[in-house]
């Protein structure tokens, strides 16, 4: 791929570890900050802290929107193009919810309303968080499975996970919330992460050449596995932005943040282990 | 490409299955006109891709873990007089308690008759959720509406907390209005031939049973309900009026809802005889013996509680979605997955600049979601935006793979020979098989929990990496086999 040259055997596994691993620690203190202050690593959306949120197309403008809702517990007013707004609200109680659905339906008559319950989220929130563990320790255990040796192993696992965390904290610096999609985006990244650090280890490992060709060899399929799915990926961010798609402008979101950081990951950090590991006789 | 060559490559196997199966999921896709001469398919969509309301309700209930020193018939008769609500015993050793109490509040109440609290989960027992479903289901489908789905969400531990109705076509107003509403109940009693006189309507009935057997043991099915004070006293007056009580067997009662007859029989002679003297609060409607008499005694406590819930519900959860709003999303999915098979293919050419790779790259990749597709219509799964955000995630990630095989097989860009072409697809393959492994694994815990709308998308996800594993994948290998050893 002709866009950059990346030189991996230039780099020592010290220096090439090193900035993954200051990102690392930034995102973990973001990641603990959040966690103090609202209590959960990545700020809840109203799948999970519960509320309402009000899809509608119209030329009228936010302040226009909050006025109407003036009465209601309006948290945010989003924007996207063709006149898309996305507007959501705290939890209220039942009667001023029915008084708001009436409100909305004739007002904004093609509107989309979604609404949770405080203790229904609290519900998905805690399944959410279980099926986010099971995931990584089920991912962690095919790859131990599969390379049956523990440093590389514990290479990809940490990739994988530092993947996570970036992503997470940078969620929190971008204002984009937990809610039911992101998780799915969160699963997705913990099996699609891997892709790469797996093609990289399994090359390195059950190949015979010379590290540094293995590796240049690894990098130029990897470099392309993860650029085709970023270009998906960004294709449907940007049609879900334009056309005010909420639920997947999310997903492609984060996904699109993860697999940035997966590339880091992959080529810094898991290079960097497994280099390490080659050059001191482990392996072959 | 040779002719030979190409008849070869449609003899393999490995290409065979992808075809056949790539047409039996245009079959089962199976794009058609419509009678207004709109293309429509057999795919169904979910709630955010049509017009449509959801509903999420919680059972005010709980299933409660319990051990008693006293007989458990008595504890539980006690305990479901001092709570003053219904206790059903669910097994050996669990209550159902169809009113919200919290942990702490039942506690008093249990050592009070003799018992403790072992366990506490919100919720309604299984058996009690499958009434719930049926009872939804009948309203749902009095009101005629086109397509709804009620799923009582159980979890691992057989009990119920949320039920979810999701139905097609109304709105928010309507949704909640057919939930709500309840059927007009009503017991009449036959005065001469045919003629009936009104007794009672369903709100003088206080409470139904579940079916029970009366004798307990003798296999005589029915269902038991109580009736107001007012109530009782209504139905002993007019039961001697009409001379129910000195001849009960040409004055049936006859029990009707929305005006039509559920149940009718005579008093028994047992009751006649007390009505004379006492007006009575506990009825019992016998049904019959064996499991037809069980089944109407299932139906009756229905009809019964004429589209009331046993247990109350408050809402949980609640969504809508226009039409218009529905079909731009359908609208932005389409030009999204298009665009972004457009980009892929871009990209892919950008590495390789040989249309030779690239076309039965793309062609594979589109044919992995046609597959997807089809499979998602055998299985009337119905398409909501998670799903279709995993769909373009397919795409992205089947191609992955499809360059990892072409990699491999082109290692050090020499053509390789049969033997060690196959040798290097196999390492590709292994590559493939392990990051399979990881999504399947990742995608597990949410395809069997029931966390909302997500549960479809992890299926979809997971049947994209078994269709690319087995089929597509394995398909390319011998595709592009051919036309690099051209």
């Amino acid at each position: 791929m002709g866009l950059f040259h990346y030189n991996i055997e230039k780099y020592s596994p010290k220096q090439l570890v090193i900035i993954p691993m200051v990102l690392l620690a930034i995102s973990l203190v973001v990641l603990a900050f959040v966690t103090v202050t609202v209590g959960m690593p990545v700020k809840p959306g109203i799948d999970f802290s519960g509320g309402t949120a009000v899809t509608v197309i119209t030329p009228d403008t936010s302040n226009q929107i909050q006025a109407i809702f003036a009465g209601y517990p309006l948290v945010s007013v989003s924007e996207g193009l063709n006149n898309g707004k996305f507007i959501t609200f705290g939890t209220m109680s039942d009667a001023q919810y029915q008084s708001l659905t009436a409100l909305v339906e004739s007002k904004y008559p093609d509107a989309q309303i979604n609404q949770i319950g405080e203790s229904f989220g609290k519900t998905l929130q805690d399944q959410a968080f279980i099926a986010l563990i099971i995931a990584f320790i089920g991912m962690a255990i095919v790859v131990f499975v599969s390379f049956r040796t523990f440093i590389p192993s514990c290479a990809v696992v940490l990739s994988a996970f530092a993947d996570m965390a970036m992503t997470a904290a940078m969620m929190n610096i971008v204002g984009i919330q937990l809610s039911l999609g992101t998780t799915a985006a969160l699963l997705m990244l913990i099996g699609y992460s891997v892709d790469s650090d797996i093609l990289l280890t399994t090359r390195v490992l059950k190949r015979q050449g010379k590290l540094n060709d293995k590796l240049t060899g690894a990098f130029r399929t990897g470099i392309i596995m993860t650029s085709t799915t970023i270009a998906a990926v960004t294709v449907l961010l940007i049609v879900s932005w334009a056309g005010q798609v909420e639920v997947i402008e999310e997903i492609s979101a984060v996904l699109l943040m993860g697999l940035i950081f997966d590339i880091l990951n992959t080529w810094l950090t898991n290079v960097g282990i497994l280099k390490w590991y080659v050059l001191k006789g482990g392996g072959k | 490409m040779k002719k030979e060559r190409m008849k070869d490559l449609f003899r393999d196997w490995r290409v065979l299955a992808l075809l056949i199966l790539l047409v039996l999921s245009v079959i089962a896709i199976y794009p058609h006109f419509d009678n207004n001469g709109n293309l429509t398919t057999n795919l169904q969509y979910g709630l955010d891709l049509q017009q449509g309301a959801w509903l999420q309700l919680e059972f005010k209930a709980e299933v409660v873990g319990f051990t008693t020193t006293e007989p458990v018939d008595t504890f539980v008769t006690n305990l479901s007089k001092s709570l003053d609500t219904d206790v059903i015993q669910v097994d050996a050793s669990h209550l159902e308690i169809r009113k919200s109490f919290t942990q702490a509040e039942l506690e008093p109440y249990f050592a009070a008759e003799g018992g403790t609290v072992v366990s506490y989960q919100p919720g309604i027992s299984a058996a009690t959720a499958d009434l719930v479903k049926q009872i939804l289901e009948q309203k749902i489908n009095a009101m005629g509406t086109k397509d709804a789905k009620v799923n009582t969400l159980t979890g691992l531990n057989n009990v119920a907390r949320y039920v979810r109705v999701e139905m097609a076509g109304v709105d928010m107003n309507q949704a909640q209005q057919i939930i709500g509403k309840q059927g007009k109940f009503e017991i009449r009693i036959q005065t001469t031939g045919n003629s009936t006189e009104h007794v009672l309507y369903g709100d003088s009935i206080t409470s139904v049973q579940v079916p029970s057997q009366s004798p307990a043991g003798s296999g005589n099915w029915g269902v038991g309900f109580t009736l107001s004070e007012d109530g009782a006293s209504t139905f002993q007056s007019a039961a001697i009026k009409y001379g129910a009580t000195v001849d009960p067997s040409n004055h049936k009662l006859a029990m009707l809802l929305d005006n039509q007859t559920v149940y009718s029989a005579p008093l028994s002679q047992q009751l006649a005889g007390s009505l004379q003297s006492e007006p009575t609060r506990e009825l019992f409607a016998s049904t019959g013996t064996g499991t037809n008499g069980m089944q109407e005694a299932t139906n009756l406590e229905i009809q019964l509680r004429a589209g009331a819930l046993p247990v109350d519900v408050s809402v949980a959860g609640s969504g809508s979605t226009s039409a218009s709003l529905g079909q731009h999303y359908m609208t932005m999915c389409i030009i999204a997955g298009i665009l972004a098979l457009i980009m892929v293919a871009f990209v892919i050419f950008y590495r390789y600049r040989e249309p030779r790779i690239v076309l039965p790259m793309v062609l594979i990749n589109a044919s992995e979601i046609v597959i997807l597709l089809g499979f998602i219509s055998v299985i009337k799964f119905q398409m909501d935006l998670p799903t279709i955000a995993g769909l373009i995630a397919v795409l992205g990630t089947g191609i992955d793979q499809l360059v990892v095989i072409t990699d491999e097989i082109l290692h050090e860009g020499i053509v390789p020979s049969p033997n060690v072409y196959l040798k290097r697809l196999a390492r590709a393959l292994t590559i493939i098989v392990i990051a399979a492994a990881t999504v399947l694994i990742a995608m597990l815990p949410l395809a069997l929990m029931d966390l909302s709308t997500l549960k479809g998308f992890a299926i979809i996800t997971m049947m994209g990496v078994i269709v690319g594993v087995v089929v597509t994948r394995p398909a390319y290998g011998k595709i592009i086999m051919e036309i690099l050893s051209e």
